[in-house]
């Protein structure tokens, strides 16, 4: 199929392959991963889910090994124990199927904007061509239109993490994985970058995982929380049901559920503090 | 006048300024000719000696280019062998910071006795000097590649061979770049040591010549068609990179 010719309210992800089950019909399912380096546990015993077109975060103090979750889901790292199954089938190497951004934008100094976004195609050993168009939409869509031929020293950290997501995004991924996106940027950005993240997901009706250790980030974003207390057996990770109305905009941010949520997540943490 | 250019005319100044003080200074205090002849003498030299000059310069730009192209050749070779093999990387590693802990000028009477009288153990030394820098260099450019970015393009789809061509070659050529700038001149040493030792000819043999026959003035010339060399070797690498590594930190317009 052409994806270039697409129009641009289409930015859907494109059907599964064919053959592939979806068992439960789960977009991601974790249970009871553990991971140790050496003697240290970095992450033990995660079980949750993502549904399709679901926003999840998972938020956790530093050190508490949310990223290193992310990267066994996305299977850049093996865990010691458990199972995680992405769209029905076990991970057991790199994902193929997925847009990942973490939270340096790692763009190529050597590119311009829309041939760092083409990058995700090559990689995959496309044609650029067949995707200019779609690299296009995207760019536009994250406001970078008179930014198509700069460099990436030439723009700004929000703006380079803009590129990033453009890039996760240039092959309709079914999943998309996110390090800590905006946590090297300033508050005021990082709340603009949110919704705009959120504006582009609810276009394409993306299935989105977020790691983030800001608690008022993930409830704004999220439709589920992953609440990962920190090291040891005691604290082990809880889900977390938003049921904040979509879309979400800056008076969500004044709306008393989201206070409330945002204590209750908060609450999480104290409690793990206490075991 | 930009600022480029009032450095470059400060840079002028000062260079003419070490000139006169040299054409007046020497006689002045009654330094002989045979130790230190007055720069019109070498440019009077230099001028008779043209076409020798030339013949014996460009024998060694021949000598210097083909040692640097096969430094540059096996330095990225093995650099590639230590980034993709890494159990090898415990064997070349040791092996080579050895090798380079040996002075090579030191062993260039056995380089000749080894490749004979004629160009090879020109060639040889020219090479032998300048592996090393772009083989460690290489190993950075082609190595020292942010994890991120090996994870996504890992997560893209990208193969082995894909990472390699659009990701480790780009990010090794700035590196490169500045390995040549080192080589260069180092390769150009390996050359004119092997002049100076056999052969009859090249730039090293003329400087040779020269202090066979007292002849000071024509040691000064070759001399100064040797740093003409040089320079025009690390402005052709100035040049690519102001060309092609446009991109790169150093190379920014502010």
């Amino acid at each position: 199929m052409l994806q270039a010719a697409r129009p641009l309210a289409s930015l859907a992800p494109v059907d599964p392959p064919a053959g592939v089950s979806e068992r439960a019909g789960l977009a991601v399912e974790v249970r009871g991963v553990r991971k140790d380096f050496g003697a240290t546990t970095a992450v033990a015993e995660l079980s949750f889910e993502v549904r399709p077109h679901q926003f999840v975060s998972i938020v956790g103090p530093s050190g508490c090994g949310k990223s290193t979750a992310l990267r066994i889901i996305a299977g850049l790292l093996r865990s010691t124990a458990g199972t995680v199954t992405v769209w029905g089938d076990r991970v057991k190497g790199p994902l193929a199927d997925a847009g990942m951004v973490f939270q340096a934008p790692v763009l190529l100094p050597w590119r311009n904007v829309i041939d760092n976004v083409l990058f995700a195609c090559e990689m995959r050993g496309e044609r650029a061509e067949r995707y200019r168009l779609r690299a296009r939409e995207l760019i536009q869509l994250a406001g970078l239109r008179d930014f198509e031929g700069h460099y990436p020293h030439e723009l700004s950290g929000g703006m380079q993490q803009r590129v990033s997501i453009c890039r996760s995004l240039l092959l309709h991924p079914r999943l998309l994985l996110m390090d800590e996106p905006f946590g090297a940027l300033d508050v005021m950005t990082r709340e603009r970058m949110g919704f705009e993240l959120l504006r582009l997901c609810d276009l394409g009706e993306y299935t989105v995982l977020f790691v983030t250790h800001s608690i008022s980030e993930a409830v704004l974003l999220s439709d589920a929380i992953v609440i990962m207390r920190g090291r040891g057996d005691a604290a082990k990770p809880h889900t977390l049901e938003i049921d904040l109305p979509r879309p979400r905009t800056l008076a969500t941010l004044r709306d008393s559920r989201f206070v409330e949520l945002a204590a209750a997540v908060r609450e999480e943490f104290e409690l793990g503090r206490g075991s | 006048m930009n600022e480029a250019g009032q450095n470059a005319g400060k840079a002028t100044l000062a260079f003419v300024a070490i000139l006169l003080a040299w054409q007046f200074g020497a006689p002045w205090a009654r330094i002989p000719a045979y130790v230190l002849p007055v720069p019109t003498a070498i440019a009077q030299k230099f001028w008779q000696t043209r076409a020798v000059q030339l013949e014996h310069l460009g024998q060694t730009a021949s000598t210097t280019l083909l040692g640097l192209a096969a430094a540059l050749l096996v330095g990225v070779l093995l650099a590639l062998l230590v980034v993709y093999a890494r159990s090898l990387r415990a064997v070349v590693l040791p092996v080579l910071a050895a090798f380079n802990s040996i002075p090579k000028i030191a062993i260039a009477p056995l380089i000749v006795m080894w490749f004979g009288l004629d160009t090879e153990p020109k060639i040889v030394l020219a090479f032998l000097l300048a592996l090393f820098p772009i083989f460690v260099n290489s190993v950075t450019g082609l190595g020292e590649i942010e994890p991120d970015m090996l994870d996504l393009s890992r997560l893209l789809g990208g193969n082995a061979r894909r990472i390699f061509v659009k990701v480790r070659l780009w990010h090794a050529a700035p590196h490169i770049a500045d390995a040549l700038k080192v080589a260069f001149p180092m390769s150009l040493v390996g050359s004119v040591v092997g002049e100076f030792i056999s052969g009859n000819r090249g730039a090293g043999y003329l400087v040779m010549s020269g202090q066979m026959t007292l002849d000071t003035p024509l040691v000064f010339a070759a001399l100064l068609s040797i740093t003409a060399l040089a320079m025009a070797g690390i402005g052709a690498v100035a040049f690519f990179e102001r060309t092609f590594l446009s991109w790169r930190p150093s190379m920014r317009s502010r």
